[in-house]
This record gives structure tokens, sequence and C-alpha cells, in this order.
């Protein structure tokens, strides 16, 4: 089943308008502040466990925005009545 | 009338409180692991916990082609091997798991594809794999439906032939190795699902799950699709994507076509199963998931990669359509380590859309890996510390490459 996204701009839109943009993971750490490991760990590592995770997806068919949303992996659906933030 | 009484292929086992060696997931790679741990290394106490029923996983959701034509010497040493145990197992097993060598051709579509062709044909010949180039008009050949004129998007410029590939019953393979590895005494326990992993001082000392919990020495997580989230249980993180990829069978006809055949342009994969189906797919969805949900929007591209290549397959209608988790790395090869974080706990995971074709060979040495405790040398390529070495295969680089994950 393929399911919807809620666009902050747009409303509920099928997924594959969009791009997956990936987890949510706060700022980027900056350069002085880690060494290599820890930059190859901030961008390849991940922890995906079995509950809903706030990410990233783009709206590259629609209004071309970025935004965030909580989707549950389990059920591929947005949890709640989703409602993406910018 | 005594040969049509039914009897059970790996016999119900009592579920203990302690096993030497509990391993995560009953498909192709747990199940070839305990089999392997059992049969060739006497270790006996082995327990393989499955959530769902053995093979409900990618196990028994893949295309099951397989081949030994990857990208890199590393990769290509561990296929070939493999490859190569499809007739082995066949008789160890004493169970047919119907490997049908009929050979795959990759298809190329522009003058890149065709020098990629060459240099993976020269890695493939310089391993002792059997692979050629082949011209338009040879794909042709081989494979009389192809359309190789210039009438498709994107014409035949090439083709990349690998006679040893063919393809295997994905179910008999589950199911042999059950027999086997509950012959010499593993435990099978189906319905059982992981919720918790526990550790002491360092050490893996079993796991929680819906029937209890179950003490062991060493862990093995095994579990296909479903590895990061095991992993996530203690707070390991992994370079590990688990997406969805879908496949799809039209109704049987009389066989015609005779080899696999894929194409990385198109995106599309396809092959005739021996009950006469054209089982074909390719697709993944980009996002992180643990369902296996189909859409409709791959049936329709599908539909449209196959009829344009083998355009004689307008107006077959397929029958069928599923999906199943591929667990992807960035470098598209897999991890397998061991004392991972905690003493006695053994990964064995990262295998993408690659998992069917090296199960078997992956479980013998991550059997050996866990019997021993020392790291077989061909195993050395797949450490976890790569992606922190910044020191990734070169894996990527291969032409059969599929999806949104390029």
């Amino acid at each position: 089943m393929t399911f919807r996204l809620t666009c902050p701009v747009c409303g509920k839109r099928d997924v594959y308008e969009f791009t997956f943009g990936g987890q949510e993971r706060g700022p980027r750490p900056s350069q002085e502040e880690q060494d290599a490991e820890a930059h190859y760990r901030w961008t390849q590592f991940r922890l995906i466990p079995n509950e809903p995770q706030e990410e990233w997806w783009y709206h590259g068919q629609g209004c071309g925005i970025w935004f965030r949303t909580t989707r549950d992996p389990r059920t591929n659906r947005e949890v709640e009545d989703g409602g993406g933030t910018r | 009338m005594n040969w049509l009484r039914l009897r059970r292929l790996w016999r119900p086992a009592p579920l203990k409180r302690h096993y030497e060696v509990v391993i995560i997931g009953g498909g192709i790679h747990g199940l070839a692991t305990a089999w392997y741990l059992a049969s060739a290394h006497g270790i006996r106490d082995v327990a393989v916990l499955e959530a769902r029923y053995i093979g409900f996983g990618g196990s028994g959701r893949n295309t099951a082609i397989v081949r030994a034509n990857q990208r890199t010497a590393e990769n290509v040493r561990l296929y070939d091997e493999g490859l190569k145990l499809w007739p082995v197992l066949t008789r160890k097993l004493d169970f047919n798991l119907m490997f049908f060598n009929c050979g795959n051709l990759n298809l190329g579509h522009s003058e890149a594809a065709v020098n990629d062709f060459r240099m993976a044909a020269s890695t493939h010949n310089y391993m002792g794999v059997r692979s050629e180039v082949l011209d338009p008009q040879q794909c042709g050949e081989l494979i009389p439906g192809l359309d190789v004129s210039d009438r498709p998007t994107f014409p035949i410029h090439a083709g990349l032939y690998h006679p040893p590939g063919g393809i295997v019953r994905h179910d008999a393979v589950v199911w042999g190795l059950a027999k086997g590895a509950s012959a010499h005494g593993v435990h099978i326990h189906e319905g059982c699902e992981v919720q918790g992993i526990d550790t002491r001082n360092g050490r893996v000392t079993g796991v929680r799950t819906n029937l209890g919990a179950i003490g062991c020495k060493r862990l093995g997580i095994m579990a296909g699709g479903y590895s990061s989230a095991v992993a996530a249980m203690l707070g390991i993180e992994l370079p590990i994507h688990p997406l969805t990829i879908q496949a799809m069978v039209t109704h049987p006809m009389k066989p015609f076509l005779h080899h696999v055949f894929s194409s990385g342009a198109y995106h599309v994969y396809a092959n005739q199963t021996l009950k006469g189906e054209i089982a074909a797919g390719a697709h993944m969805d980009p996002q992180v998931n643990y369902t296996t949900d189909a859409t409709a929007y791959y049936l329709k591209h599908q539909a449209e990669a196959l009829t344009e290549l083998m355009p004689a397959l307008r107006g077959v209608r397929f029958m069928r359509i599923w999906a199943g988790l591929a667990d992807m790395t960035p470098d598209m090869a897999p991890i397998m380590e061991g004392n991972l974080a905690y003493d006695g706990l053994y990964l064995d995971a990262g295998w993408g859309y690659f998992g069917f074709k090296s199960g078997p060979v992956a479980g013998k040495y991550m059997a050996e890996y866990m019997a021993t405790e020392e790291r077989p040398e061909i195993l050395r390529a797949f450490q976890l510390k790569r992606f922190l070495e910044n020191r990734y295969s070169g894996e990527t680089a291969a032409v059969m490459k599929y999806g949104h994950w390029d």
C-alpha cells in the first residue's frame, strides 16, 4: 500500500511526490568539535528502532520545500495527524 | 498409504532456558549458521529464534537469483564459493534445492555501462569466474525475445553474460536447512520474538522474548532487514538502512526465457521460474521502514520496463506482488562481525538485496567465527570498522545497480 505524507504547504500528497531526507539528527557537528571517526559515525551510523522517528522529506514534485514529520517505520504512516513542520 | 502421511521436516523442540548459542532470525543466514555450527563444528546446543515463521522475511521474498559477478575481488571470492555450494548443499541436506544454473545476462545501455562491463568481466575472469561481454546481436541470440533494435528508450549496447549463475528455489533452501539443522539437534522456535537483549559486565547473557527469557553464551543477530531494529535494542548504531524492495510474478507461460536478464538502467531483473511465471523486481522504496508494503506505482514501472525490453510480454498479466526488506549499507557490502560492542555478540547483516545468494556461505563462515572465536580470513573485508576508517568496499561500482539507493 502506498501512503500519503502531510506537506505543510500542499497538504496530504502521495509519498512518491517526495524524496526521503533521512532522520532528524540535530545540527551537524562542526569540524572543529569532532575527529574523523566521529564524523563518519555522524554521517552514516543510525539507530533505527521499531518506533516512530522524526525525519526530513523534500516535496520535489510539489512546492519544493524541505520539512519534518514523524513517521512510524512499522506502518509507514505518519503518527497522529502528522502535521509536517518546516 | 504410508507415503501420504505428512511428516514435518524439522522436529518441534522444547524451549530450554539456556543455550550455548542463540541465533536471532530463522532465515537462510540464521538456519545456515545453525546447521554449520551443529554439523561442522559439533556445537549442537543451538536455538534459532524466529518471530514469525521460518523464511517469513527476505529468505522467502527474494527473486531467487544467484550469481557471483560482483564488482570487487573480496565479494566475488565470497559469492563464488556461495554459488558452488548449492549442489553441495543439495547432496548434504538430501533435499532438492532446484538449483538451475541458467546463467545471468546483465544489459548495458550506455558507453559507460559497456566500459563497466569490460572492467567487471576482467575482475571475474581474474578471480576464475566465467563472465564475458556480449554485443547486442549475441544478446538477442541468447534471449530471442529481447528487443536489441534501437526502438527502446535506452537501446541495448552490450550484455555481461555470467553462465554459472541462475536461480534456486528459495523456500526449499529454508526448508532444507531447517531439516538439516533440526536433524543435528538444533532447536527452531517459531513465533518467538526477541524483545530485549541482556548483557552483564560487557558480555551478552541472553535474550528476552514473548516466550520468556533465554540465556546464551553467544548470540548471533542474523535478522536480515530487521537486524538494525534488533541492534537498536542494545543501542548499537549501524550504517544500515532497512528498505523495502518489491517483486512480482506474471501468470505462468510455456518456457521461453531460459536465462536471468537484468538491466540497471531500466531497474528491472527478470527470470522465468520453473512454474513458468516471469518473476521480476528491482524496486526499492526510499524511506526506512519495517513493513512489507507493495505499491501499484512499481507494478506499473515494472510493466513498462519489461514490455519495452521484451515486447512479447505485452498483454501478460501480473498475478502477485509482494515486498521484502533489504538492509542497505553505504558500500553495498555486508557487515560480519564478532564480539561487536559486547563479548559473545555476533552480527551478520547489511546484505542489502544480496542476502539470498550469500546465505549458505555466510552461514558457513559465521559458524566458523562463532565456533572458533577467530575471524575467518575471508571475512576480513567485511568488518564494521571500515565505515569508521573511510575504507569502503568498491562494490557500489557494480554494474548491477538498481533503484534510488544508488
